[in-house]
């Protein structure tokens, strides 16, 4: 080093003599040392000062770093930056979790994707078995068999449909027998993987010792009931995976390939392993491919289960027919229940179905149509039909007129209408009848009023289609007409009884008419006498003369007006006209 | 002590893995025991179940004084063919003490092999979790 060499330089120094030449060696030894002292106070000021030193590393660190890493330490660069790095993020995750969640998107999202997706389709393949199990003979079958065995119907349904599943993967250390790694299927119950592998390991040696072959052979498998343990081999690891059912033999290159990724991958930290099994957890992912599960091949297409599907069409059939039974059985119910509400008289107010049985509620009026006279015409069946009308009286029009019908009994000829309230009676009825009429119609149910404008009495229609007739020129009457005369009398009688009883007063005019022949004035004259005539005789029989008002009309009124014979001998006559008016107060 | 083995292994392969967590200088070591039966004249030990091992218990019933000869006799056979490996005598039965056989100078008295020994009774529990100690920690400051 030359600044070694500088440094000599100055050591004889004490040999000469200071007085003399101490100008001089202070000269020569600023000469010589100057540039040096600035040297070291630059390099001390290099040192002391800190942003000195800061800059320094600065310029260097990266390098130094790299360097580190190419001479093959690693290990030592990591395990001294390890602890800050931690200490960094755990930092910046506490100050604001969003930087390294925002960092670390691009790997969680697939990831975490990636691990729902399985889970749904692990969930869904179950899903499906169950599903597929459960509706079929053959799960009805295995339902008895879950029950006689005592094992769940989950069981029987993975023994029957399983080939094989892995439920276990071991990855142990050869050496020690201890567990590196341990994975499970879903919802396997396990024990403790430590004791597990240890124990497999000692059988492993057993095996080993106790039928040793000269080629250090190893124990392949076990079968333990319906288990079967496969273990591979290697030079510093073993795999041992728990199958439920057969694995193809392939699955033992599956093994195999594993198990040599492994040691390849791991090979030093197998070899130095002293207890530590956190670096094989990275093994896991690899131990989890070997966690497989095959099913039974699903019934092909040509071995269709006719059977399953012939049941389920004439399930499918019964239930249909069965179905459109039902519902045209309640479409006739509610067709009777309308058509009975349809009936006057007759109020449906509820129907309903219970216990197999129709219901029909509501009220009857005595004349209306009997309901079991409907219910026998629907063709439905009588006894599954609960009806309960009520009586009341039913102020339907029709229902009206029929009660004033059959109470009132009108003879034939005579009509009863009852609408709104009002009965009208049409027709011609006897006197008698009119009266029965007048007195008892108010009071049927359902009658507010009466209506007679279209009844006529039959008196006063019989009164007024008598003609009584005369020979020409003469005022008294052809002979063989007592009889005419006597209901005459009868009919003005009763006219007037029932002018009587219906407040009324009946007022007969008796009209007398001539034919055409003779003058004008001879035939009034006439005319008058033939009127007063019969009124003579009709006081004479009894009836009372202020009622009668005879008049004479002449041949203003004919009754046939052509020339005919017979038509002249009716114009010889005389009529009734009847006329009845409310007593006034008046007498 | 965690066991889901039988004790019929024994008998039948020889051995019986257990685990056990001991806690040494605030440490938890979790350590799984494979439990060998000695040598007697039924049944031969199997050497190759010793491979692999870190450390280990000898348990000699001192009422029976060839157990103790067994055990060292066991241990030397360890010590020649995989080294130095730390071990700790168990003379178990320390509650019968009145009983036992073995004379005091055949136990091994060096400085080290004084650590190594310890007085226990699987009757009473007395000494158990402390032989278990004394091993884990020999074991942790093992060089290998």
């Amino acid at each position: 080093m030359p600044e070694q060499a500088q440094r000599r330089a100055p050591a004889p120094e004490p040999e000469e003599r200071p007085e003399a030449s101490d100008r001089a060696f202070e000269e020569l030894r600023h000469i010589i040392v100057s540039p040096e002292q600035e040297q070291i106070v630059e390099i001390r000021s290099r040192i002391e000062n800190p942003e000195r030193r800061v800059e320094d590393v600065s310029s260097v660190v990266a390098e130094a770093i790299q360097l580190r890493r190419q001479q093959g330490d690693a290990a030592a660069l990591s395990d001294a930056l390890a602890p800050t790095v931690e200490e960094t993020l755990r930092e910046s995750v506490r100050k604001d979790p969003h930087i390294l969640a925002d960092a670390l998107f691009p790997v969680m999202g697939p990831a975490i994707r990636k691990s729902i997706t399985e889970t749904l389709r692990s969930m869904l393949e179950s899903f499906n078995e169950a599903l597929e199990h459960s509706f079929s003979v053959r799960g009805v079958r295995w339902r008895i068999e879950s029950l006689r065995t005592g094992k769940s119907f989950a069981e029987i349904v993975l023994m029957h449909s399983l080939l094989y599943r892995v439920e276990q993967v071991f990855l142990i250390h050869r050496e020690t027998g201890l567990a590196l790694g341990h994975v499970t299927a879903a919802s396997v119950a396990t024990q403790d993987p430590s004791l597990v592998a240890g124990m497999l390991s000692a059988i492993q040696q057993f095996v080993r010792d106790s039928f040793a072959s000269p080629r250090q052979e190893s124990l392949d498998s076990m079968t333990v009931g319906g288990l079967e343990v496969w273990i591979e081999d290697g030079p510093h690891a073993v795999i041992a995976a728990v199958i439920r059912g057969h694995a193809p033999a392939d699955y033992r290159v599956a093994l195999k390939q594993v198990l040599e990724e492994i040691e390849g991958e791991f090979g030093a930290a197998l070899v130095n392993f002293q207890g530590d099994t956190g670096p094989f957890r990275a093994a896991e992912t690899r131990l989890e491919t070997l966690l497989v599960t095959h099913y039974r091949e699903r019934a092909s297409s040509a071995r269709r289960p006719w059977m399953a599907i012939a049941a389920g069409a004439l399930l499918l059939g019964i239930v249909t027919g069965w179905i459109s039974h039902t519902v045209y059985q309640n479409h006739q119910w509610s067709k009777l229940v309308r058509s009975l509400s349809q009936h006057p008289g007759i109020v449906v107010t509820s129907y309903q179905k219970s216990g197999g049985h129709w219901q029909i509620r509501g009220f009857r009026d005595p004349l209306a149509s009997d309901p079991a006279g409907d219910l026998a015409g629907s063709g439905l069946d009588r006894r599954k039909a609960d009806l309960e009308f009520a009586p009341f009286y039913s102020l339907d029009d029709q229902i009206v007129t029929e009660r004033a019908t059959s109470l009132l009994a009108p003879p034939a000829g005579v009509a009863l209408r009852e609408r709104a309230g009002t009965l009208a009676a049409s027709g011609i009825a006897s006197s008698a009848w009119m009266d029965r009429f007048y007195e008892r119609a108010p009071l049927i149910a359902g009658v507010l009023s009466v209506d007679t404008t279209k009844l006529r009495n039959s008196e006063i229609a019989s009164l007024e289609s008598t003609v009584l007739t005369f020979p020409r020129g003469r005022s008294e009457l052809d002979s063989g007409q007592q009889d005419v005369v006597a209901r005459t009398a009868r009919d003005l009688s009763a006219v007037r009884q029932y002018a009587d009883h219906t407040s009324q007063q009946a007022t007969v005019w008796i009209i007398g008419h001539t034919d055409s022949s003779g003058v004008e004035s001879t035939n009034q004259v006439l005319s008058n006498q033939r009127a007063a005539a019969i009124t003579v005789i009709l006081v004479r029989d009894g009836v009372p003369k202020g009622v009668l008002i005879p008049r004479g009309v002449g041949t203003a009124q004919p009754l046939r007006t052509d020339p005919s014979e017979e038509a002249q001998h009716l114009n010889r006559s005389v009529t009734f006209r009847v006329k009845l008016s409310p007593v006034s107060a008046a007498p | 002590m965690e066991s889901i083995f039988d004790e019929q292994y024994h008998t039948t392969i020889g051995v019986k893995v257990d685990k056990k967590v001991v806690s040494v200088d605030r440490e938890e070591v979790t350590l799984v025991l494979w439990d060998i039966h000695g040598e007697d004249v039924f049944q031969k030990m199997r050497m190759t179940y010793l491979r692999g091992m870190s450390g280990y218990l000898l348990v000699v019933d001192p009422t029976r004084r060839q157990t103790l000869e067994d055990a060292l006799a066991l241990e030397a056979r360890v010590e020649e063919s995989m080294g130095p490996i730390p071990w700790v005598l168990v003379l178990n039965k320390c509650d019968r003490i009145a009983e036992w056989e073995v004379d005091s100078e055949r136990i091994p008295s060096s400085e080290r092999s004084r650590e190594a020994v310890i007085r226990t009774s699987a009757k009473t529990g007395e000494g158990v979790e402390e032989a278990f100690s004394r091993l884990t920690r020999a074991m942790l400051h093992s060089p290998c």
